[in-house]
This record gives C-alpha cells, sequence and structure tokens, in this order.
C-alpha cells in the first residue's frame, strides 16, 4: 500500500516537483524501479509512468482476500411454516404490478390463513411495501417468518416485523403495529385483561404509541374503560386528549355524556297533555364548548340555541329518550317526526344512532321513518344496506359510494354495476386509485358485464377504457387468489 | 418453457419495455394466443384497426411482432411470455396459424442457408487495396498513440492535484482525437477517465489505476511486434480494431452446456451495452458475450435469457484470457442446477493472477464461488468464504437485500463479476436452484 501512495503522490505533485523514485521498494521490484530509473534515455515521466505499470501490476496480481476478525452474521432461525406454492407467487407478481394496497392485504390474508410463507426472494420488495403502507405491516409480518425478522436487524425500516404466534408474545415483543393487533384480539374476549395491559404499559409509551392503542378502545367502547378513561384527562399530548374526548364522547356514563343528556334532558321536556316543549336553558357551564360543541351556528336560518341542541342530541344515546318519555324506541321516533318542536332535530337523532353504532335503533328508524335517512346506512345488516343502496343509489350515489367502500363486504353484481355506471361518468373521480381501494368489495363476477358499460361522453371514453383495462387486471388477480394457495 | 418473471423481465430492452410488457401480460389485451411444440403466439389488440401478431420460437428464443416497434423483444412480446410464464394454463396447445408456421419454416430455411454458405467458397477480396487501408488506419492510430502519451506525459508532469477544476473540455478534445485517430477503444478509456467522480474520496487511486492502463495499452500498441501472437490481439481490440464476427463463425467453437448466470446492462451515450455472463457446465469455461445496441433500436432477435441453460457453440476471441465470446448457435436445454466452481477467494485470486500473468490490463470476470455468507463489516457489506476469507461487495450493489433474503445468514453458492477488490453477485444457487438476482 506505502508502494502505491508513493505512486499517488508523486502523481499528484508532478513528476516536474517530485520524481519517480525506489522508495519502499525491495526484492524484484526495486530491480524492476533500479533498471527503469537507471535508463537515462527515457525522460522523468517516461520512468514515473513504467514504475506506476510495474507497481501496478505487482498490485493486481498479488491481490489477496482480506482476512479479519468479523462479528458472524447470526443465523435466521429455521422456519415452521412452508413457503407458498408456486402459483401463489405467480398471482402476487400482477398484484404488486396493480399497486393496490387493498388486494395485496387480500393476497397476505389468503397466505396468513394457509399458515404458508413468504418466499425469501420476495420479502425486500414485500417489506419495503409495508414499511410505506402501515397497514400491511402485521400480515407482513405474519408471512414474512424468522427471515423478515433477521432482516429487519439489517435494515431499521423494517423492523416492524417480529415473530410472534400468541397475542401475548406480540403483545410483549412485537412492533406497534403488531401490538395494536394483539390488544385488539385480547380486547375481543377479555377486555378487562386488555384494560390492565394498557394500564401497565401506558407510563412508558410515546404519545403516537398511546394515540395509537386508544384506537382500539373505540371498537367498541366499553363502560368499563370510563373510570381509566377519564383519568388521563390531564395527559399533556394533544393528540392523545382529542382521542380521549372522541371516546368519552362515545360512552354514555362518562361526566361528559352525561353532562350532554342533562342539559339535553332540561330542554326538551313532554307536557302533562302529551306535548313537547323544547327550550334550552342558560347555558352556565363553558366546559361542553371546551370538548367541541360550536356556540354559534353558521345559518341565519337556524338560532344559536337550536344549533347547541342539534350538536348536542347528536351525541347523546338515543337510548336516553326511551326513559325520557317513558316510550318505546318506535315511540320515540315517531315523537320526533311528528312534533314540530321536534322535527328539525330528526337528523341529529339519525347521527346520534350512527354515531353510537346503534343497529337496533337503526332498525327502527328505517321502519317508521317515511324519509330515507342516507347516514343510517352503515348501521343497517349488510343485506338491507345492499338493498336500500341500490334503491336509493340514484338519488344520493356518491354518499352511497362512500358508505359502500366502507363496508369490507362484496357489493352484490347489480350494486357494483350502479357503481361502474356511475364511476364511468365520472372517471377522473373514479380512477384506477378509486379501484384499488375497492377491489375487495367488487365481485369477480363483473368483469363479464364490464365492456356493457360506457361513459355518456365521448370524451371520457378513452380514460374509462383504461380504468376498464386497469380494473380486468385487478379481477383478474383476484380470481386467481383463491385456488393458487392450495398446494 | 418455464421461466421466472425475473427471467422474462431481464430480456427486455429497457425499463419502458418492461414496464409496458408487464401491463400487456393481461389476458384482456389478448384478442387470441396459443402454444405448440416451439412457439408461442397471440395476437394483442392496440390502437390499431388490426391486432397485432406476436409470436416465439420457444426452441431458439426468437421474438417477431408486426408492432411498428424497433425494439427486440418489444413490449408485446414480452408481455406474451410473461403471460405464459404466469399462466400456462390459459394457453390452449393446438397447431400454430399459417402466420405463425409460415416464420417458423423461413427461420428453419434461414438457418439451412447460414449452413449451406459456410461451406461455401469465399468470395474473392481486394486484398491490395485492404492492405493499404489497414496501413492507413495503423498510422492513424500510431500518430494518435503517440498524441496520446504526450498529453498524458504532460499530466503527469504538471501533476493531478487540480483535476477537479478541471473543465470538461480537458478530456473531451482527447477522448475526439483518439475518435479521429480510429482509435474507440482508446476514446471510450478515456471516457471512462473523465466520467470518474472527482469528488469522491479515493479518486486519485481510480484515476491512477485507469491511467496506468491507458498507458499500458499504448505501450502495448507501441511495441506490437515484440509481445506473444495472442496478446497482440487483445492490445489490438482495446485500442478498438474490430474482430470480424463472420471471420470467428467460421471457426470452430466449443461446444457444450452453458448456463447464462446473468446480465449486466449499461449506457453510454444511448448506446446499451448488454453483457451477458456465461459459465460451461462441462469445460468449465467462462464467457462474455457483448451485445450492442441503440438504445430503443435493438435489433438481437435471439435474446439469452439470464438463468436460463442452454447447448450452444460458442467461439471465443482471440486473447491471451480469452473471456469475450460470440455465440455461433444456441438451443435452450431444460435447465441444470448443478453448482461447480471456486471453493473460495484463494482460488479466485489464483485464477485472477493468472489472467494478470498474460493480460495485464484485463477487464471484469465472472467466477462462481462455493459457500459465500455476506456478513457486515467497516460499514459496508463482504462476502465471507468457508475459509473466513472476504472480499468487498461493490459499493451501490442493489440488490443486496434479495442477498441477504435469500441467505438467512446461511452460506450460499453465488455467481459474482468483478476484479481485484469488488466483486457485484449477479446469481445464487438456492435451494438446489440456480436463481439471478
Amino acid at each position: 500500500m506505502e508502494r502505491w501512495n508513493n505512486i499517488i503522490n508523486t502523481a499528484l505533485l508532478g513528476t516536474a516537483k517530485k520524481q519517480a523514485d525506489n522508495h519502499g521498494l525491495n526484492g524484484p521490484l526495486q530491480t524492476a524501479a533500479d533498471t527503469i530509473l537507471g535508463n537515462t534515455a527515457a525522460d522523468k515521466e517516461e520512468q514515473f509512468l513504467q514504475l506506476a505499470s510495474v507497481i501496478y501490476n505487482y498490485r493486481q496480481s498479488g491481490t489477496q482476500p482480506v482476512t479479519a476478525a468479523v462479528q458472524p452474521v447470526p443465523v435466521c432461525a429455521a422456519e415452521t411454516k412452508a413457503c407458498c406454492p408456486p402459483a401463489a407467487i405467480r398471482v402476487l407478481q400482477p398484484v404488486l404490478e396493480t399497486d393496490s394496497i387493498q388486494l395485496l392485504l387480500l393476497w397476505l390474508e389468503y397466505c396468513t390463513n394457509a399458515n404458508l410463507l413468504l418466499p425469501p426472494a420476495q420479502l425486500p420488495v414485500m417489506l419495503d411495501k409495508a414499511w410505506r403502507n402501515k397497514s400491511l405491516r402485521v400480515l407482513t409480518a405474519a408471512a414474512g417468518g424468522h427471515r423478515a425478522e433477521w432482516l429487519g436487524q439489517f435494515n431499521p425500516d423494517w423492523n416492524f416485523s417480529r415473530v410472534a404466534e400468541t397475542p401475548e408474545e406480540r403483545w410483549e415483543n412485537g412492533a406497534t403495529a403488531q401490538r395494536v393487533e394483539a390488544l385488539k384480539e385480547i380486547r375481543a374476549t377479555d377486555p378487562a385483561m386488555a384494560l390492565t395491559w394498557l394500564q401497565q404499559t401506558w407510563p412508558k409509551e410515546s404519545a403516537t404509541v398511546k394515540a395509537e392503542l386508544l384506537t382500539v378502545l373505540e371498537q367498541p367502547p366499553l363502560a368499563t374503560d370510563i373510570t381509566w378513561l377519564e383519568s388521563l384527562l390531564s395527559e399533556k399530548s394533544k393528540q392523545v386528549k382529542e382521542i380521549l374526548i372522541r371516546l368519552l364522547k362515545k360512552l354514555p356514563g362518562s361526566s361528559l355524556h352525561e353532562q350532554y343528556w342533562q342539559i339535553v334532558a332540561g330542554a326538551i321536556q313532554a307536557q302533562e297533555d302529551g306535548h313537547v316543549v323544547v327550550a334550552l336553558p342558560e347555558l352556565k357551564d363553558d366546559r361542553i364548548f371546551q370538548s367541541g360543541i360550536e356556540k354559534l351556528s353558521n345559518d341565519k336560518k337556524i338560532s344559536d340555541d337550536t344549533h347547541i341542541l342539534y350538536q348536542l342530541i347528536s351525541l347523546v344515546h338515543p337510548s336516553r329518550w326511551e326513559n325520557h318519555f317513558g316510550r318505546t324506541p318506535a315511540e320515540v321516533v315517531s315523537l320526533f317526526l311528528r312534533y314540530e318542536a321536534l322535527q328539525p332535530f330528526v337528523p341529529a337523532l339519525v347521527q346520534a344512532i350512527t354515531w353510537f353504532e346503534d343497529q337496533q335503533w337503526a332498525t327502527t328508524f328505517m321502519q317508521h321513518s317515511e324519509t330515507f335517512y342516507i347516514d343510517i346506512i352503515p348501521m343497517l345488516p349488510t343485506d338491507q344496506q345492499q338493498q336500500l343502496s341500490e334503491q336509493f343509489f340514484d338519488q344520493y350515489p356518491e354518499t352511497i359510494i362512500k358508505y359502500a367502500s366502507n363496508n369490507p363486504a362484496e357489493w352484490s353484481v347489480a350494486l357494483c354495476t350502479k357503481i361502474m355506471r356511475y364511476a364511468a361518468t365520472q372517471p377522473y373521480t373514479y380512477n384506477q386509485l378509486f379501484m384499488n381501494n375497492v377491489i375487495r368489495q367488487i365481485p369477480v363476477a363483473i368483469s363479464a358485464t364490464l365492456d356493457n358499460i360506457v361513459p355518456a361522453e365521448s370524451y371520457h371514453v378513452g380514460y374509462w377504457n383504461n380504468i376498464k383495462v386497469h380494473l380486468g387486471r385487478l379481477l383478474q388477480a383476484k380470481s386467481q387468489l383463491p385456488g393458487s394457495f392450495h398446494k | 418453457l418455464n421461466l421466472s418473471d425475473e427471467q422474462v423481465l431481464a430480456m427486455a430492452p429497457d425499463d419502458s419495455s418492461r414496464k409496458s410488457g408487464k401491463d400487456l401480460a393481461n389476458p384482456a389485451k389478448w384478442v387470441s394466443k396459443g402454444v405448440g411444440d416451439n412457439a408461442l403466439w397471440g395476437e394483442c389488440q392496440g390502437s390499431g384497426s388490426k391486432p397485432y401478431q406476436t409470436q416465439i420460437d420457444t426452441g431458439n428464443m426468437a421474438f417477431k411482432c408486426s408492432c411498428p416497434s424497433r425494439k427486440f423483444p418489444c413490449k408485446h412480446g414480452l408481455g406474451l411470455l410473461l403471460q405464459y410464464s404466469r399462466q400456462p394454463d390459459s394457453f390452449a396447445t393446438q397447431t400454430p396459424p399459417a402466420w405463425v408456421s409460415e416464420w417458423l419454416a423461413k427461420r428453419a430455411e434461414r438457418e439451412e442457408k447460414k449452413a449451406v454458405a459456410a461451406t461455401a467458397p469465399e468470395k474473392q477480396t481486394d486484398t491490395t487495396a485492404q492492405a493499404k487501408r489497414q496501413q492507413a488506419r495503423q498510422q492513424k492510430v500510431s500518430d494518435g498513440t503517440a498524441e496520446l502519451l504526450r498529453w498524458i506525459k504532460d499530466l503527469v508532469r504538471n501533476g493531478i492535484m487540480d483535476l477537479p477544476e478541471k473543465d470538461p473540455s480537458f478530456f473531451e478534445n482527447m477522448i475526439r482525437r483518439m475518435v479521429d485517430a480510429q482509435a474507440p477503444g482508446l476514446a471510450a478509456m478515456m471516457r471512462e477517465l473523465a466520467d470518474i467522480s472527482y469528488f469522491h474520496e479515493g479518486w486519485q487511486t481510480v484515476f491512477m489505476n485507469q491511467l496506468i492502463r491507458i498507458y499500458l495499452v499504448i505501450q502495448g500498441y507501441q511495441h506490437l511486434d515484440q509481445l506473444p501472437e495472442t496478446l497482440q490481439q487483445d492490445v489490438r481490440s482495446l485500442i478498438g480494431f474490430a474482430q470480424s464476427q463472420d471471420e470467428l463463425k467460421e471457426q470452430t467453437g466449443i461446444t457444450d452446456t452453458w448456463r447464462i448466470l446473468g446480465k449486466q446492462t449499461t449506457e453510454e451515450d444511448r448506446l446499451v451495452v448488454e453483457r451477458y455472463w456465461l459459465c460451461g457446465i462441462h469445460t468449465k469455461r467462462r464467457a462474455l458475450i457483448l451485445q450492442f445496441f441503440v438504445r430503443g433500436q435493438s435489433t438481437i432477435a435471439n435474446p439469452l435469457t439470464p438463468g436460463a441453460t442452454i447447448q450452444a457453440e460458442l467461439v471465443y476471441y482471440p486473447s491471451a484470457a480469452p473471456l469475450r465470446a460470440i455465440v455461433k448457435q444456441q438451443m435452450t436445454v431444460p435447465p441444470d442446477h448443478r453448482f461447480s466452481g471456486f471453493t473460495g477467494w484463494e482460488e479466485v485470486m489464483a485464477a485472477q493472477t493468472a489472467i494478470s500473468a498474460v493480460l495485464p490490463v484485463y477487464n471484469d470476470q465472472v467466477y462462481t464461488i462455493a459457500d459465500l455468507t455476506p456478513v457486515w463489516h467497516q460499514e459496508q457489506w463482504w462476502l465471507q468464504d468457508s475459509r473466513q476469507q472476504l472480499m468487498p461487495v461493490k459499493k451501490g450493489f442493489p440488490h443486496i437485500w434479495k442477498l441477504l433474503a435469500l441467505s438467512g445468514g446461511h452460506p450460499l453458492s453465488m455467481a459474482v463479476t468483478g476484479r481485484e477488490m469488488q466483486y457485484e453477485p449477479i446469481g445464487v444457487w438456492h435451494e438446489h436452484e440456480y436463481k439471478i438476482l
């Protein structure tokens, strides 16, 4: 190395300033150098270039591998599960090419349900995808096996992937996404244990993790969590506090909910003769406004009092009206619909039904209301949702598409055809990205009729055709999924 | 015909073809498709009224398409092959339609004609005029090399310290001079010198390595008659004297079952260079097939499939250490995944020293080496052999994660390219199968 450095130093300075010499050379190299430097017929530059060539060749011919004490790479633990079959990998490629996270999730669900693993060669691509899309992390970790966890030690972006078989293990050792899933799982079977886990870990967690863990308590909110949640209201993080307030608003029995109800109950009274009087009492306590209730109406036709009451009704559980009026849900609904003073608050009641996700109230409401309230749709049983969505599609196309997209159930072919017909009229909104997001809901059977769907406007034809081709690819891959995981 | 996605996509002449090929691996785009004994075909609905007719000779891996693209294979050929590799069951086995069978028959006819032409007597050439032309070119090259040597000497006299501040024209003028002197090989070597990143640490060594290589080529050319016959050929080709491929094809080559270890693609001024690295399963010889084309205008009708095995006759370019070769004839055969190669870095170094001894200016080589483990050491990845000896992985190697994922900390037999202290894996033997990276 010293010999070569000497050559570099001479080259840097130039032979005009520093001539080539045999410094540091010995053995055959020195003999060669002596011959070169002793050749007076050659100029200084020639001598330098010849000597540099000899040393270059000497170095090149004598290259040796490096021997060094290297910390051995830990060997990855052997997998206990088998890799998915080649047919599944052949489907994975087109799935990846479509860029649809939903389709990829579906592929991963098939893979993990079949108790199979991703082959090692696919892991870097999948881990990278999961790094960019949090929703893929839990399933990628499950399908990645020990090899994905092993790779995570070399690439910090991928360390969300840890092998853990039981929810307890995932909770103790998993990455955040895995812990959230474990908490969800345990809460479904043992809510008290889930609360204990949360209470134990709470002081050790960062605000971001706290926020992620709290979201688990929304599915569904439980009265047993109220005391603990209320004790957290002094949390400093704004993000955590917002989630806490949202959760408490969803919990009848919480101080906040009770406070809302007290005001509402005071404002809406049933007279002895059966009439209902609506009058908002003076509000002395400002706390309700701090929890997000707006003081002023932004509509001239609606008074501030009505606006406040409207918001409060939409945040109190509809079952409270049963005791308040001493009537059944059906009677309460007809009371709201019948009395002029209550009619402006019917949409607020609908909002309360959806806010508390009360399916029974939703069904009762639908049975008695002659007006269709679109927001109630997600609260109804799936088949009823689809039937109503089909029935009212032409009236509320966009809202129905929004709700249908949020419901994981697959659409009926009839509803899907309506949605696609509408999408063809708005191809810039319902584009390839939209199809990527709803491929889970689109039935494969729609492929047969896709060609019959054409936009009304001729200038939409080209764009819609591209969307259709893309949708064709998505459906093609989706149709292959079920069969491709059989060995 | 059993190709993986990677193998099909590796045949693409560029990224845009790769992307379009993927889009066309969609059954909805194909009006008809079928597979026969030695052919794959399909009709793809393009923007025109008539669908494009795409056909692939699977026996000899050749593509033809009625689309106007000048790329080979075109996106339709890639899309069709990709679709077949993903869903072979969706192709009905049938007798090829007339447009396919006619093409196959024409190909067979051409092969026969070629064979007849090879045996036909050579046409008379005007040897006097040819000698005159050669003499004129040699003179031009001699003048060019003398000028380049003067330029090099000026450079070392004044020192290379201020090279990073030099204007690009400092190199460009000399590159153009080499082109004028009909020494394109030297021009390319000078281009490498100009392309060095002078703002990276250690540029001085990279620069001097290349400068000395150029100097050695000039010296070799100026003392050509004193060199062994084969080394003369190397110097001539390094200068840029072309070797007639027709002449090479007349020679008897080496017939073996060759594994196509991998493909590397580089591009310079729209000229795409594809390097296919091969290894003979029985002869253990290594070979490099070079293919050149202008970007977007690939005219290579018989692309090699990385990772595949072919039965082929290869003719090597004359060299003191033969590596570059041409494929005289080839036929795809079922893959042979047996590993054979060096046991460790020491053997590789010995082989490299043997090359260096006969060919001082040699380029990257390909080696198959048993049991290499990727290890992280001194902030970079290395390949450690079974005797715990290490060689660094080339910086910026794009497939390091795939390599690691396949390894899982276990040693893998690998195919690597490189020389001296820099190597790039191009494929591995994983679970008894050779896989390209």
